[in-house]
């Protein structure tokens, strides 16, 4: 029961993009179309995951008061050999999540997953805690995404979604779309659940 | 031992084993990588210029003054043949430069294609430029005069349509083919490079 519960907690409960308002950055950056929002979700799960399990394995080895600049280390040697690797062997991987991976050192939700979970979690938890978070998030950003494609280009998965005659509202692919998007889904979410002060 | 030299020799070892593995990647990815990266330009080089079987750099450090935006120019050869000759320019978009891949035909005289390398152009609008739609017009133009953007349809064979909402990177990606152009009809043509 445990892994599961885990597991939600990252896609629904704690959505690190919806529940924790982490990583806007990218979210906002990438989320002009559906399949970036893919994308960068998968690229970011692949590397929570990792670095989870890195990070829950050295979790007695690393000293409380330095752990911040021990994970920064663990966390960006991870994905600069993953990058590496991903150029070297995996071209086809490479050219569709290859733009995503840099961006990913400066996403604080894996920071945040090393700080709040792995550190202090076996090392099984927190692959599935890794798991869960990336999926929450590549959900969030495929809405997000989708909405915006929709609305800014008219197009889902770059197919047309709508006749000839719409005249797509360009500004919903620009950034002020993207914070407009963001605070009208949050808002809705929150709405949903009763989340209300 | 106090507890900071403790925490100090700790976090010298977390990074002195972080630079071993990355310095051992490295070693052991850098060839693959550089034969990716050759064989995706290889391939670019390929799609503007079908007809060439292998490209053969040219030397332009003595044009460098003249021709800012040419980078590289490659001399794509079908066994003796000169077929014609891919350049890799650069030219100032909206957002930031645009880099692209103009193959032009020696032996017609005439653009062949135009690809787009990299470009950091609005989604949707500008970035449009990087799509067959747009890019396809230039194949066929003469090598012999400039290009120019017009809105709406071109009425001339020199003209090229531009993007709705994106006449500056139309006009980028045109001024990167007209400096191609303008350095093969200047330098290479009638066998320059052969000199």
């Amino acid at each position: 029961m445990k892994p599961l519960k885990v597991f939600f907690n990252g896609v629904l409960n704690e959505n690190p993009t919806f529940r924790m308002v982490l990583g806007m950055c990218p979210t906002l950056a990438v989320t002009t179309a559906a399949i970036n929002g893919i994308g960068m979700g998968l690229a970011t799960t692949f590397v929570l995951v990792g670095s989870n399990l890195v990070i829950s394995l050295l979790k007695n080895f690393i000293p409380q008061k330095i752990r911040i600049p021990a994970f920064v280390v663990v966390i960006a040697t991870f994905v600069t050999v993953v990058s590496m690797i991903m150029q070297a062997f995996l071209p086809e991987l490479n050219k569709s999540l290859g733009i995503y991976i840099p961006l990913i050192v400066v996403n604080c939700i894996i920071l945040a997953r090393a700080e709040a979970f792995a550190s202090k979690n076996s090392v099984f938890l927190s692959v599935i805690d890794g798991l869960g978070m990336g999926i929450g998030f590549t959900l969030a950003l495929l809405l997000l995404g989708s909405i915006r494609e929709i609305l800014g280009a008219g197009t889902w998965f770059g197919m047309p979604v709508f006749s000839d005659g719409f005249s797509p509202a360009i500004i919903m692919i620009l950034p002020p779309g993207g914070f407009i998007t963001l605070g009208l889904v949050l808002g809705l979410l929150n709405k949903l659940t009763g989340r209300t002060e | 031992m106090s507890e900071g030299v403790k925490m100090s020799i700790k976090l010298f070892i977390i990074t002195a084993v972080a630079a071993l593995a990355l310095g051992i990647t490295h070693a052991v990815t850098e060839e693959p990588i550089r034969l990716q990266n050759e064989q995706a330009s290889m391939e670019a080089r390929k799609a503007v210029l079908p007809d060439a079987q292998e490209f053969l750099p040219v030397d332009i450090s003595e044009y460098r003054d003249e021709y800012p935006n040419v980078i590289e120019v490659y001399q794509g050869k079908s066994g003796d043949d000169t077929v014609g000759y891919v350049f890799k320019v650069v030219s100032k978009g909206y957002g930031d430069d645009v880099e692209l891949f103009v193959g032009i035909d020696a032996k017609e005289d005439r653009v062949e294609n135009v690809s787009i390398i990299s470009h950091n152009e609005t989604p949707g609008l500008g970035a449009k430029a990087a799509e067959p739609a747009f890019l396809s017009q230039y194949t066929g133009k003469s090598a012999d005069s400039p290009l120019a953007v017009v809105r709406g349809n071109p009425t001339q064979d020199t003209q090229v349509e531009a993007i709705t909402g994106a006449t500056i990177t139309s006009k980028a990606v045109t001024q990167g083919v007209n400096s191609a152009v303008e350095f093969y009809s200047q330098v290479l043509k009638d066998g320059g490079a052969d000199r």
